[in-house]
């Protein structure tokens, strides 16, 4: 009998166990943000992992950094830029246009021109 | 027309070798260095052992910030180095990374103590405003700027290679 109410308590409050949510946030639309934010910010303890992937102790730290910039306020670019300017620009998987990624966004259209200038040229020969 | 295209395969090949066979000869390149110069961010962090609290305004001049922890297993290897440039009157400041006090001062009582002082950073919190991802990592500090950050364990090679060339061009430890 005592195993029974035992198991009925268990069964009764592991709901409430469940439900909690791991962060807490203010709405909904700075939960969404959160979500998105770290799958676009890298772990910087990982060879190749977001955030959302990664249970590393500075990962965690900079969820709840995160949670905190996005409460005090501060939009996606500003969040991006604190830790860019913390962890380096290897922290975020689409990195903006800057002299050090110059090469990286024209590199395409760069080798796309000369194999179009090279099929050009020999098509006339 | 056949000697241009030849031309541009030839030289693309050569390039990319190049390219690739200076990248791996390469000895001098480190990955965990940063040579950016960055602001030392604003912390109150209590001192490990009292309860005297410390702020960017104690760091006046030239200083090592060493990040260690007692459950680092790659410090106990970087210490001996530690106590070597102590030694050499470098002045070196501990950073206790996410530690618990006592974890931290049986350590330190049992592998010696080359720091000038110890802050607590129990929460990682100065940690994460410099963009400690882990320990050991070390800045080199001038006149309030960090100048150098390396990630990972210091010893006599990555001093050689990547602390001193730094050290020796602002001329501070007196250029030891």
């Amino acid at each position: 009998m005592l195993i029974k109410i035992f198991l009925f308590f268990s069964i009764i409050f592991s709901s409430f166990t469940v439900g909690e949510s791991l962060y807490e946030f203010d709405s909904i639309e700075d939960e969404k943000r959160f979500y998105t934010l770290i799958k676009e910010i890298r772990c910087p303890k990982c060879t190749s992992g977001s955030l959302a992937s990664s249970n590393a102790p500075v990962s965690e730290d900079i969820k709840s950094k995160i949670i905190q910039l996005i409460k005090e306020g501060k939009s996606d670019k500003e969040i991006k830029e604190f830790l860019s300017d913390r962890f380096g620009n290897q922290v975020l998987y689409n990195p903006g246009f800057s002299k050090d990624t110059y090469f990286l966004w024209f590199a395409p259209g760069l080798f796309l021109m000369l194999i179009l200038l090279f099929f050009f040229f020999r098509k006339r020969t | 027309m056949t000697i241009f295209i030849r031309f541009i395969i030839i030289s693309t090949a050569l390039m990319f070798f190049t390219f690739f066979y200076l990248y791996i000869n390469d000895d001098k390149y480190y990955p965990g260095a940063d040579f950016t110069t960055s602001n030392m961010p604003d912390f109150e962090i209590k001192d490990l052992y009292s309860e005297r609290v410390f702020s960017v305004k104690d760091l006046d001049g030239s200083y090592l910030i060493n990040v260690w922890a007692s459950w680092c297993i790659t410090c106990r290897i970087e210490h001996s180095f530690l106590a070597k440039l102590e030694s050499n009157n470098i002045p070196i400041i501990g950073l206790n990374y996410k530690d618990e006090k006592d974890d931290a001062i049986n350590w330190i009582t049992k592998f010696g103590d080359p720091y000038k002082y110890i802050i607590h950073d129990y929460k990682g919190e100065l940690a994460l405003d410099l963009g400690v991802t882990g320990a050991p990592e070390t800045f080199l500090l001038n006149d309030g700027k960090i100048i150098v950050h390396y990630r990972g364990e210091v010893n006599d090679m990555i001093w050689n290679d990547v602390f001193k060339p730094v050290i020796m061009k602002e001329n501070i430890f007196n250029a030891n």
